[in-house]
């Protein structure tokens, strides 16, 4: 065999360190070395050339590259071998960069270490083998978790392109946050109306399978072979038939029992219920916790009301499976709840600003039901306490986010933004009005935002004051919002009627387990990670699944729509091709060998390892060997590490090569 | 005695079984491990304190395997084992070498064993591994034979004693270890008598790589015993037998009792328990100690 050694400079980042020309010079002397060069960019077009030429000129077999982490370039030097006619996997990377150059300072020690790590990967080619991609098939399927605006966006993309969706809500009806909204910044315009004809397609689509009222139990394979298990929880009513006329929900008497969640806690709801009257789908729920029937097996209103008979108290939830090529995450964010943080809570809350305590102090959410033609007031602002109008409301932004004090550091994007328009619509709703709102500073970076901002302070005159609040407390009938002027350098204190606290957008408590289930990272609030900041902003680190709208960052509607057609677009791109080509640096197992004791099944984190029968001439199976699925095996190696007496081999870093390395130590 | 001998003989003629592993008596304080598949042999079979060996290697020999396959499928094995020795059947079970519908268990109220043969069964020579036995009939059993007694107190001296040996500062017990396994003829003996090596080829002998020096040169013996310790680690349930089977006299279940206890002891661990147990090695808990890693 015949090996050309490569040693690149990298400009001055490795040869600062490393002596390149004479590491190229001693590694021509190794046994099996014909050719050795170093040079200034091994990876740019000459430096390709050169090595190509080497391999024509003088009959090379394998190569060896002494350049940065095999991260980096591997994949340029496998290309050129091949256009240079040798198999990509009998080329070696010496690290030299981060390995060797860039964490030594020593020229004379760093260049000795150099010439090892060469001479390690002149002994594993030797013994490399050539090997050829693997091909495996897609599932042209996308899953898509969450049905808030990003999901639906994704899901109708995705569709739309000629793919079947299965889109999984956990909620009764898709919709998520942006069906809560009553006008949405910058346009003013109504959330429900250019939200609800997007929920209606999405139901209507024939290539969109919907599970509402649904949870991922969990989530195997990999990259265009995904098989997820989908827990559709019981909703006690017979969807196939159910009509959604509503007749049991007017007929519940559970009527001031339960919260409904979609008005924010400002409503009641019957123990059946459709959350709200555009929900998608159109079918109610019973919260068995405060049904009656549930309780002491009476009751039964609702199926007395139901002229189809769909309410069904023995429905139990139901598993199934779904096999899908790519997965889309798109779970959104909760609130932070200020003031009564659960015990345990990482979050500080603000007990200082009376929320729960005082009716009239609530967060933002609470304050679009308010402002909406379809929350609890008719859209007319009312105080929550007595359902007077309140006349003068006070804003305070920033509460929970960029307070590291409190447990977030980071800013909420879209609040400086919603409170404006909060103001603005309480002025335009409130002629005689005063909204004040109390800013650190007023983030409105984004098409035609910053206009409305100051449409919100020039034309609808909304007082805006820069510096925080210190207390708010109830004294006759009013409250006392106790601040600071910081412009001015005066303390304010402003008797309000109503207080909306702007609280930071957080993750959802399950977000971690979500992403556990599903194997893709999250920082340390829990909103996923994307692979990276820059160039892959909507790919996970997990090949395959993709992040849209809220779940990874706090996002506004046009960010969370813009990542989400970006998603279905990295979706549709891998449904492109019937195959997917896979590194052949996969594990095998060798059968004769192999006793059977599935150690190796146990610790596979991908569930590659199956069992296979082995017979006698009768056809009675004598033994159970391991074996590998080829498509699901990631080349992690925990098997190979595993196996007591070594029967599994991980194609291009089997034993004999690893061990040819470290004997050239 | 004579009820385990009417029991298997039964057990053949009825064709319930294939074979029957027990053992027979040969000279006065010494037994050995006899395959029975001719019901009228049965009454070769013995059950006393000179039962020594651990029967349940045998399970997975291939030619005993064969026994119990036939045209029409796998039959049964009978096996006498000790409540002890029922620890690595289930072992064995949970690493997927045996099946328990393929087994019928004959087993003993045991109390206790010599420490070799010939010697007389009292207080003085009961084997080391009875001395805190607390298992003297098995769950898992099909069947249970002799009548329950105490198993007498231990008077002798042993000749090595783990609790000593883990005092000595890491120098002293490297050289202890040195001396023994430089002893060490590497006929493997250990690994022919240990039921949990099943490997169909041990690491040991494997070439390329080769991952263990082979001669019985005193790198290679260090390296074979650590081997054999770790890759018992977890797996080990304690019977003793590679000790009893050293022509060297090495005192090997020493590591294995450690490995044995650390188990216990960081991940309250102990093989051969019940076959509803995940295995140590494979199985993970976010609450798992990582005392080990280096
Ligand atoms: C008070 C307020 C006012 C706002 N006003 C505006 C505005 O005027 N203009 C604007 O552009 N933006 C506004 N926003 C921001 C807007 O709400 C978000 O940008 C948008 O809702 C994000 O959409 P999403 O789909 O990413 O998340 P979400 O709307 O949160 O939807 C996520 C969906 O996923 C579901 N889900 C969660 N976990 C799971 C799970 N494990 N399995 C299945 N399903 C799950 C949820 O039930 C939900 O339906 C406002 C936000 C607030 C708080
Ligand atoms: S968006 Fe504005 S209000 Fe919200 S956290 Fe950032 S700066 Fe504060």
């Amino acid at each position: 065999m015949k090996i050309g050694v490569f040693i690149c400079h990298c400009g001055e980042n490795i040869s600062r360190t490393v002596d390149c020309p004479r590491v190229a010079e001693t590694c021509e002397k190794i046994p099996g070395v014909e050719f050795s060069i170093d040079y200034k960019y091994m990876c740019s077009d000459p430096g390709q050339k050169l090595i190509k030429d080497a391999v024509e000129i003088h009959k090379l077999d394998a190569i060896v590259v002494g350049s940065c982490s095999p991260n980096m370039h591997e994949r340029t030097f496998r290309s050129a071998a091949v256009a240079a006619g040798i198999n990509p996997f009998l080329v070696e990377i010496a690290n030299l960069r981060e390995h060797c150059s860039w964490v030594h300072e020593d020229v004379e020690s760093a260049t000795q270490k150099a010439i090892e790590l060469v001479r390690m990967a002149v002994e594993k080619v030797k013994r490399d083998k050539p090997l050829s991609k693997i091909k495996v098939p897609v599932t042209k399927r996308v899953l898509v978790i969450g049905g808030g605006i990003a999901g639906i966006q994704a899901a109708l993309d995705v569709a739309n392109a000629g793919y079947d969706v299965v889109l999984v809500e956990k909620e009764p009806s898709i919709g998520g946050h942006m069906s809560q909204l009553s006008e949405t910044f910058p346009t003013l315009d109504c959330s429900q109306c250019i939200l609800t004809p997007r929920m209606v397609e999405v139901n209507q689509h024939p290539r969109i399978k919907l599970l509402t009222y649904s949870e991922v139990e969990k989530i195997e394979g990999f990259i265009g072979n995904f098989k997820a298990t989908i827990r559709k929880k019981a909703r006690h009513i017979n969807e196939d038939i159910c009509s959604g006329c509503g007749q049991c929900v007017s007929k519940c008497p559970i009527k001031k029992k339960a919260f409904s969640s979609f008005e924010e806690g400002l409503a009641y709801r019957p123990a059946v219920y459709i959350p709200f009257p555009q929900a998608v789908p159109n079918i109610p729920v019973i919260d068995e916790s405060v049904c009656t029937y549930y309780r002491n097996g009476k009751c039964g209103m609702c199926v007395k009301a139901c002229d189809r008979q769909a309410i069904d108290f023995d429905q139990k939830d139901t598993m199934m499976v779904a096999d899908v090529g790519a997965v889309i995450v798109a779970t959104g964010y909760k609130l932070y709840s200020i003031g009564k943080q659960p015990l345990g809570s990482k979050y500080k809350g603000y007990g200082e600003y009376g929320y729960g305590k005082y009716k009239d102090v609530i967060d933002g959410l609470q304050f679009e039901r308010i402002a909406s033609a379809s929350g609890p007031t008719s859209g007319e602002i009312k105080r929550p306490s007595d359902g007077k109008e309140p006349k003068k409301i006070v804003f305070i932004q920033c509460v929970g986010s960029r307070d590291p004090a409190k447990g977030i550091s980071y800013c909420s994007k879209i609040c400086c933004m919603y409170t404006a328009k909060q103001a603005m619509l309480f002025r335009h709703k409130v002629h005689d009005g005063e909204a004040y709102v109390f800013y650190m500073d007023i983030r409105a970076g984004g098409k035609m935002y910053e206009e409305f901002v100051r449409r919100a302070i020039e034309e609808d005159h909304v007082n805006y004051i820069r510096g925080r609040v210190s207390r708010i407390y109830e004294e006759n009938g009013k409250y006392i919002v106790k601040g600071e002027d910081t412009i001015a350098g005066v303390p304010v204190n402003i008797d309000a009627d109503m207080v909306v606290l702007a609280s930071a957008m957080i993750p959802h408590d399950n977000a971690p387990g979500l992403a556990q289930k599903v194997g893709i990272p999250y920082d340390k609030y829990g909103f996923y990670n994307e692979s990276h900041p820059k160039l892959k902003p909507v790919e996970s680190t997990t090949a395959g699944v993709f992040l849209a709208g809220a779940c990874n960052a706090p996002r506004d509607i046009p960010e969370s729509v813009a990542m989400a057609s970006a998603a279905a677009s990295k979706a549709i791109i891998l449904f492109s091709s019937d195959s997917l080509e896979r590194e052949p640096v996969v594990a095998r197992v060798n059968e004769d060998l192999c006793a059977g004791c599935f150690y190796c099944r146990k610790v596979c984190p991908f569930g590659a390892v199956e069992v296979r029968d082995i017979k006698d001439m009768n056809g009675v199976v004598y033994k159970e060997v391991a074996y590998i699925n080829q498509g699901v095996c990631q080349g992690c190696g925990t098997c190979t590490a595993t196996c007591l007496s070594k029967s599994i081999e991980l194609a291009g870093f089997n034993n004999e090569e690893i061990f040819a390395e470290i004997a050239a130590l | 005695m004579d009820e385990l001998r009417r029991f298997a003989r039964e057990l053949l003629l009825k064709k319930e079984v294939a074979a029957v592993i027990g053992y027979e008596q040969v000279g006065e304080a010494r037994t050995r491990p006899v395959v029975i598949t001719d019901p009228d042999e049965c009454r070769r079979l013995v059950l006393n304190e000179y039962c020594l060996n651990n029967l349940v290697v045998y399970l997975n020999r291939a030619r005993i395997k064969a026994l119990a396959r036939s045209k029409e499928g796998i039959r049964k094995l009978a096996v006498v084992a000790k409540p002890c020795d029922i620890r690595s059947i289930v072992a064995l079970i949970q690493e997927n070498q045996i099946r328990r519908e393929n087994l019928m268990i004959l087993s003993m109220n045991c109390h206790g064993v010599v420490r070799d043969f010939g010697c007389e069964f009292n207080g003085d020579n009961l084997a080391a591994k009875c001395i805190s036995c607390n298992t003297q009939s098995s769950t898992y059993a099909d069947k249970s034979f002799g009548e329950v007694r105490e198993i007498p107190k231990f008077t002798g001296k042993l000749e090595y004693d783990l609790s000593e040996i883990e005092q000595l500062p890491p120098s002293k017990r490297m050289e202890f270890f040195r001396e023994q396994f430089d002893k060490c003829i590497k006929c493997y003996a250990c690994r022919a008598v240990c039921p949990l090596c099943y490997c169909q080829r041990c690491i040991t002998d494997k070439t390329i790589p080769r991952w263990i020096e082979s001669s019985s040169h005193s790198r290679g013996n260090f390296a074979w015993n650590i081997v054999r310790a770790l890759h018992l680690s977890g797996r080990c349930t304690g019977c003793g037998e590679c000790e009893r089977a050293c022509p060297m006299d090495i005192p090997l279940s020493l590591l294995n009792r450690k490995m044995a206890m650390k188990s216990k002891e960081l991940f309250g661990y102990e093989s051969g328990k019940s076959t509803d147990n995940p295995t140590l090695v494979g199985s993970y808990d976010q609450k798992d100690s990582d005392e080990l890693f280096m």
